[in-house]
């Protein structure tokens, strides 16, 4: 039982580590790009067809390949980035490569739900454009990005699992290193135990978080 | 001074173009109440949107203290837009701001001075009678509190004019008349220029003294308030005026009139007078008194035998009393 636990624990870590991590390079990159996404739509605050354009293709682009294709596809920069292509640091690139375009989906649609009368009042008190996306897109909306940081975080959560089998590390690599190739079910067990414990927990903090946030 | 110079406002969807605002000319004094009333798609909430440029007009002018602000460029634009206080129907506060962030939020986006802030969001909430509810968020207020913080938040960077597109419609006739009271204190005590849009002719008869009738697009009558309703010239006018009123048909078969007495003529026994003097038979059918801000109009429906006399002399007999006369052929 002990060794159980001294398998699972340091695997855990490693996919805490490398979530986490992700997450916050998908935050500092999606953000921008999810409100990019909607301000230059058309008939928003600072529309641009060519850029939205450009922008919503790559973005669809990138969503339509499979995870561990684009894993595989991009092993050069993950190599040029990371300096190796194995290992916890290594993985966390394919999975913010990833998550960007998934989370600025996210961000695009929790912005929209701002209701466009307060950005009209806004741009009648005289307020610029930034002005406008910083305060008031972002804290009118920020209930409906904590909720999109939730999903965006078990999403990264489901990928890291699958950046373990090419030897990402964390609760994936164990799961498949120990229940399936050795036949250990009780790891397989265990581990598929820790991962929906995890789930619920951020979901639960999610949701918490949301409505805290939520004045509405 | 705001001046309003053959404005016009075409949206275009693919290949239709709907033509909203035509040819509007307009000119609104410093000071004034000014109303704009037309049924919903008169254009009269597009009309509005040009005076601070949230909608760019098709064409024309619009001249606020002369400046045409319609040849400004965005930074220039934002500039007089601080100038211009706006008031919405669906009061448009944010939501995840408190009542003092709502109102402070215009002066904040200008980086004035956090002492500064407080104690002009203060005075504001003072004037709202909303001082208790500062640090509240506005879902936990009722409609016409919502409306109260609309208005101390377009006030709070002094502007020089405020707009309001129905800024009652989505209040009960109580609340409604809170806040017009609140607009006329405002426009008497800053002496700030008021431009109301709205579809209710109570808003208008309440405070604006000079008044716009909007439809499809076109000013059909423009005036000032109480003559506009002493004698409206125009079938849509006549309609927000609502002086027929709805009489049922079985009750008269001779001509009707609609007779107006404003402050000149209320004094006299003119429709007596009239019956002895002209010898006509006058059957009265239906009487009120309407306030236009503060002063009255007596109207009064009557039917007249026009075989007797001939109805020009009856008309021209009113008119003499200063009596505004309005005919209605039903026989």
């Amino acid at each position: 039982m002990l060794s159980l636990i001294d398998l699972l624990l340091p695997s855990l870590w490693d996919t805490l580590y490398m979530v986490f991590t992700s997450l916050i390079f998908t935050i500092l990159f999606g953000l921008p790009l999810g409100i990019v996404l909607v301000v230059t739509e058309k008939d928003h605050i600072l529309p641009n067809p060519i850029v939205y354009g450009a922008l919503s293709y790559v973005i669809n682009m990138t969503r339509s390949l499979p995870f561990i294709i684009l894993m595989i596809f991009i092993i050069p920069f993950t190599r040029l980035i990371a300096g190796t292509t194995i290992g916890t640091t290594a993985a966390i690139i394919p999975l913010v490569i990833a998550a960007i375009p998934f989370f600025a989906r996210v961000v695009e649609s929790a912005l929209k739900e701002v209701d466009w009368g307060v950005i009209e009042a806004s741009i009648a008190m005289g307020a610029t454009p930034l002005q406008i996306i910083i305060h008031v897109l972002i804290p009118e909306s920020m209930s409906s990005l904590a909720l999109g940081v939730t999903i965006t975080l078990i999403n990264i959560l489901g990928y890291s699992a699958m950046a373990g089998t090419v030897g990402g590390g964390g609760l994936g690599d164990l799961a498949v290193r120990y229940g399936y190739h050795r036949f250990q079910t009780e790891v397989m067990i265990a581990t598929v135990l820790v991962l929906i414990v995890l789930v619920q927990i951020i979901q639960l903090c999610g949701n918490k978080v949301a409505e805290i946030l939520n004045k509405k | 001074m705001i001046q309003i110079k053959q404005l016009s406002k075409i949206y275009s969807k693919g290949k239709n173009q709907v033509s909203a605002l035509e040819d509007i000319n307009l000119t609104i004094e410093q000071g004034t109440i000014y109303g704009i009333i037309g049924l919903s798609g008169a254009g009269k909430s597009s009309l509005i949107r040009c005076i601070n440029r949230i909608e760019e007009p098709t064409s024309g002018e619009v001249w606020i203290n002369n400046v045409d602000i319609t040849h400004l460029s965005p930074g220039e634009l934002r500039k007089v837009r601080k100038k211009i206080g706006m008031i919405f129907q669906n009061f448009n506060l944010l939501s995840s701001k408190t009542v003092f962030d709502n109102i402070a939020f215009p002066l904040r986006l200008n980086k004035t001075p956090e002492n500064v802030v407080k104690e002009k969001v203060m005075a504001l909430l003072k004037l709202v009678d909303l001082t208790e509810k500062a640090h509240v968020y506005p879902s936990q207020l009722s409609g016409g509190q919502k409306q109260r913080v609309g208005i101390a938040r377009a006030l709070v960077s002094d502007p020089d004019v405020l707009l309001c597109d129905e800024a009652t419609s989505a209040l009960d006739p109580k609340t409604t008349k809170q806040i017009l009271s609140l607009l006329k204190e405002i426009n008497q005590g800053l002496g700030l220029t008021i431009v109301i849009i709205t579809h209710e002719m109570e808003v208008i008869k309440e405070v604006c003294t000079d008044v716009t009738i909007l439809e499809h697009g076109r000013v059909v009558e423009q005036g000032k308030t109480i003559d506009i309703f002493s004698k409206p010239g125009n079938e849509i006018t006549k309609h927000f005026v609502d002086q027929i009123q709805h009489l049922p048909t079985h009750l008269h078969n001779g001509t009707l009139l609609s007779l107006s007495f404003t402050q000149g003529s209320a004094g006299e026994p003119v429709i007596s007078k009239l019956i002895k003097d002209l010898q006509v038979d006058v059957n009265i059918l239906a009487g009120k008194i309407e306030w236009i801000q503060e002063k009255p109009i007596g109207k009064l429906t009557v039917e007249v035998d026009r075989n007797t006399v001939p109805l020009a002399q009856i008309i021209d007999y009113f008119e003499k009393n200063h009596v505004r006369v309005e005919v209605f052929n039903y026989a």
